[in-house]
């Protein structure tokens, strides 16, 4: 990934023409609130005409009911809205912030009673509470800006509390504490400088709720009298019946579309203040799929006995390479293991098989043949089909991988009504029972399960349709020793019964050359050494296969049985007493 | 079947309903407390905003007399506790306006207000998430980014300028729809009076629509993104799924997080119907806090506060409710 200079290159280009479409909307409403004096010939809130008039030289948009320039109005109302979105905006978040700062970082009662008041502030409608506040306390313009604020800072409290304690869990501040760094400069120095962009998205948040609820209260007319706005110039059209006319033109619409410029200005800015706020929006939107122009003569079928034959094939993400011209061969019935640290690309490669490498990343190869189908040429259809049927693949974490909303045989059942299963439902039961799900769990969601159970109910949702090839990426991480032994057996069971090729990738040597017939040997993007496993392990070529070597220890010499690492417990039903 | 699941604690935690039932009281409570303290917190004497002072000296005798049927003369705890005692009786008060007992006033008026937010809420969520849905499937395409614009823009526009702005091409120009009302003066009755009351709730509720429907798609869009980045969603396609299926197993884990967020949508629907129901004169709650608060009726004004927040409670607690029919993760806490 290339590192972002500043906050603009953040943005992905969308967003910037969003942000700078609101630059440009704020930007006309704080030039008419500034120019206000010299852009309007006639005072906003005397009379300088007859009442009514028609828009002329001396009136652009005429006269309201009042005789009062109408066009001076409009200009001199960009004042009042700003002044409003403003300074209600930063008192609110000022007070939010001091709210959830305090909340979060002391806890316990003083926590629970900020957040009670802030869940009570949100549930009271918001409007209503300010109406009625209003109504007790007055109706000039400093009253309904304090009342804005004082119910408007619980939006970004709540937000900001939930940051807060997610920042003060983070590695550098929890050491910052151990040193003996002082609350207050921990709060300042580490966690608001972390809250400054979340803070300006929810200061523009809270400006345009501010402006939309200050020009209702003028709507309804129940605004500062003395003060000329948007709303209450829509107020005097909504009683001088200005719709009923012509007059809607000049009356109506100009404060409404002024009102919706600002408006618009704040959420659009606002939006993009959001992206910056989390790198995570920014990262991995969705890509146009590229069409690519192959060889018209299509490469050469598999050699015979190999099941996968993968040539030259190299992954980037936005030119950062991550797998650099793999050759990979699986045999049939064989075992192939795929081993390296993490970053090597070895989990890219398999994924890439099946098309499936997560954006941006890019894929070229020579060739991707399995049997005589060359799987660069099925196109997104295709690639669906072989995805589960022909080669299938249990991901890395696969116990996150089940949906938490449906029940595991439900999802195995879908899987299978892929296939040629008459029916799914009992091909289903009928798989997990076989990688040791009892039948009183099938019906259990995901979270009812424990660990190796969702393991294995992964496993059977990806061999349910019988594939010939099967990609197991990391299968036994997370999992303890026993379990990830059981796994393994069952992975072994699997492969005899349905007559699978596996292709097994982990970071874990010993443990993938005590099961894999082949060894491949990846570094830094490229497979540096393959071979059978004896071979591999006896006489590693690259250097990079002896540092592998050395790093686990006493695998130097050569196995010719592999034992699994010392002295492992017998495979149990282990895993399910949680 | 599936054995029973043993409760964390040895006691166990509070059952759901209980702690929710709880924390909901304490806000109605909070409601009633606020409307108790208002009158009395604000500057000036209660009886001034009857007979503003600047209108000419009181009466001391007519002061005492409406200290008196206002309840105002005792001590705070005495107040309060005859405040509490006469709302739970149902008693509200006399309307300053019109002289009708206050619960009367306002039971009319109701139904028009759940009509019309009832109707608003659900037709702003049935759009907000599909468009969010839609526009959250792929992020930063041409889609998304137009649905996303035109979502942010329509939100942009001030409730009572799109009211006005339909009212005039549709009421007045056009002639579709009646320009105020609820229901025809006349009787109707049967379908003519459904089709009637249909006619008038027309523009009030797409204008309130469009102003709930934005914070509904900001929250599917965004529950769309962050499940598509999960772990199960990649294990869908890996099986071969069709990307319609796909979306289906998304949209499905989305739906947790945007029903609560509709739900919420509630209450800041019951604040704008203030604005929309005034501009199209409709007679709901909301046209009666705005006339309540010109002519002063405080006792009006509070009942309507009261039972606005009574609304919009209730609505937080059906998305309570609702919660654990999207996510088997609370409806069946399970060992983990």
């Amino acid at each position: 990934m290339i590192a972002p200079t500043s906050w603009w290159a953040a943005l992905r280009p969308s967003t910037r023409a969003l942000a700078a479409a609101g630059a440009v909307m704020l930007a006309l409403v704080i030039g008419a609130a500034v120019f206000a004096d010299l852009l309007a010939a006639h005072p906003p809130d005397r009379a300088s005409g007859a009442p009514y008039e028609r828009p002329s030289a001396d009136h652009p948009l005429g006269t309201d009911d009042l005789g009062r320039d109408l066009w001076a109005q409009l200009v001199f109302g960009a004042r009042v809205s700003l002044l409003v979105g403003l300074v209600a905006a930063t008192a609110a978040t000022a007070a939010g912030t001091a709210a959830a700062l305090v909340a979060g970082w002391r806890g316990g009662w003083v926590d629970a009673a900020i957040m009670r008041a802030v869940d009570l502030t949100l549930s009271l409608p918001f409007l209503v509470l300010v109406l009625v506040l209003a109504t007790y306390f007055g109706r000039g313009l400093e009253v309904l800006i304090v009342l804005i604020a004082g119910v408007l800072w619980s939006r970004p409290a709540r937000l900001l509390r939930s940051q807060v304690l997610k920042i003060r869990e983070l590695g550098h501040v929890v050491a910052a504490e151990a040193m003996g760094a002082g609350p207050v400069r921990i709060l300042v120095v580490h966690i608001l400088r972390r809250l400054a962009p979340l803070l300006s998205s929810q200061f523009v948040r809270a400006a345009a709720v501010a402006v939309i609820v200050q020009s209702g209260v003028a709507f309804l007319g129940l605004g500062d009298p003395g003060r000329v706005s948007w709303g209450s110039t829509l107020y005097f059209a909504n009683n001088g019946s200005a719709i009923l006319t012509d007059a809607w033109l000049w009356w109506v619409v100009p404060p409404g579309a002024a009102l919706t410029v600002l408006i618009v200005g704040l959420a659009f800015v606002g939006f993009a203040a959001e992206e910056v706020a989390d790198p995570q929006l920014v990262s991995h939107g969705w890509q146009r799929p590229v069409r690519r122009r192959l060889p018209k003569e299509p490469p050469e079928p598999c050699p015979p006995g190999v099941a996968l034959d993968v040539r030259g094939l190299s992954v980037d993400f936005d030119g950062t390479p991550a797998v650099r011209e793999a050759d990979l061969r699986i045999g049939r019935g064989r075992l192939l293991g795929l081993v390296g640290e993490s970053g090597s690309g070895k989990s890219t490669l398999g994924l890439a098989v099946i098309g499936l490498v997560p954006r941006p990343g890019r894929i070229r190869c020579e060739a991707l043949m399995m049997g005589e189908t060359d799987l660069r040429r099925l196109g997104r259809a295709g690639l669906q089909r072989v995805r589960g049927r022909e080669v299938a693949i249990v991901p890395q974490a696969a116990m996150s991988a089940l949906d938490p909303t449906m029940t595991v045989l439900s999802q195995v059942a879908e899987a299978a009504a892929l296939g040629a299963a008459p029916d799914p439902a009992g091909a289903a039961a009928d798989m997990l029972a076989r990688v040791g799900i009892p039948e009183g769990r099938h019906r259990a969601f995901p979270h009812e399960l424990s660990g190796g159970q969702r393991q294995r109910a992964v496993m059977a949702m990806a061999v349910v349709n019988r594939p010939g090839l099967l990609i197991a990426d990391e299968p036994t991480t997370g999992l303890d020793v026993v379990t990830q032994q059981a796994v393994l057996d069952l992975l072994d069971d699997l492969r005899a019964d349905l007559g699978l090729d596996v292709w097994l990738i982990s970071h874990d040597l010993p443990l993938v050359a005590s099961r894999a017939d082949d060894l491949a040997v990846m570094g830094s993007g490229r497979i540096v050494e393959s071979g059978p496993t004896a071979t591999v392990l006896s006489r590693p070529r690259h250097p990079h296969t002896k540092k592998l070597l050395t790093a686990f220890g006493g695998l130097e010499a050569p196995m010719p049985d592999p034992q699994p690492a010392q002295g492992e417990p017998e495979t149990g039903p282990g895993e399910e007493a949680r | 079947m599936t054995a029973p699941i043993p409760r964390r604690g040895p006691r166990g935690p509070a059952p759901r309903w209980a702690r929710l039932g709880a924390q909901y009281l304490i806000v109605v409570l909070a409601a009633a407390v606020v409307n108790f303290a208002l009158p009395r917190l604000a500057p000036g004497d209660p009886v001034d905003y009857l007979a503003p002072p600047e209108s000419g000296p009181v009466d001391p005798a007519w002061r005492q007399a409406v200290l008196e049927r206002f309840d105002l003369d005792g001590s705070w705890p005495r107040q309060f506790a005859s405040y509490l005692g006469n709302l739970i009786r149902g008693d509200l008060g006399i309307s300053v306006i019109d002289g009708r007992p206050v619960a009367e006033v306002v039971a009319g008026r109701l139904g028009w207000s759940l009509l019309l937010v009832g109707t608003a809420v659900a037709a702003s969520t049935l759009a907000g998430v599909a468009l969010g849905f839609a526009a959250g499937w792929r992020r930063g395409s041409r889609r998304d980014v137009g649905i996303l614009t035109g979502v942010l823009a329509v939100d942009a526009l001030p409730a009572f300028f799109v009211g006005l702005m339909l009212l005039m091409v549709f009421s007045v120009r056009l002639g579709w729809f009646p320009v105020y009302g609820a229901v025809a003066p006349d009787d109707l009755t049967g379908w003519a009076w459904m089709a009637d009351v249909g006619q008038r709730l027309a523009l009030p509720a797409i204008t309130l629509t469009l102003v709930g429907v934005a914070s509904v798609f900001v929250v599917a869009r965004s529950a769309m993104i962050s499940e598509l980045g999960e772990d199960y969603v990649f294990m869908a396609r890996a099986k071969g799924l069709s990307d319609r299926s796909v979306r289906g197993h998304a949209r499905r884990n989305a739906m947790i997080p945007v029903s609560t967020a509709a739900l919420l949508g509630f209450s800041t629907l019951v604040g704008a119907a203030t604005v929309v129901e005034t501009v199209f004169s409709y007679p709901g709650l909301g046209s009666l806090a705005f006339a309540a608060v010109r002519a002063r009726d405080y006792p009006v004004l509070q009942a309507v506060f009261l039972l606005l927040s009574l609304v919009a409670v209730l609505a937080n607690l059906a998305a309570d409710l609702l919660y654990p029919l999207f996510d088997p993760r609370v409806r069946r806490p399970g060992a983990r």
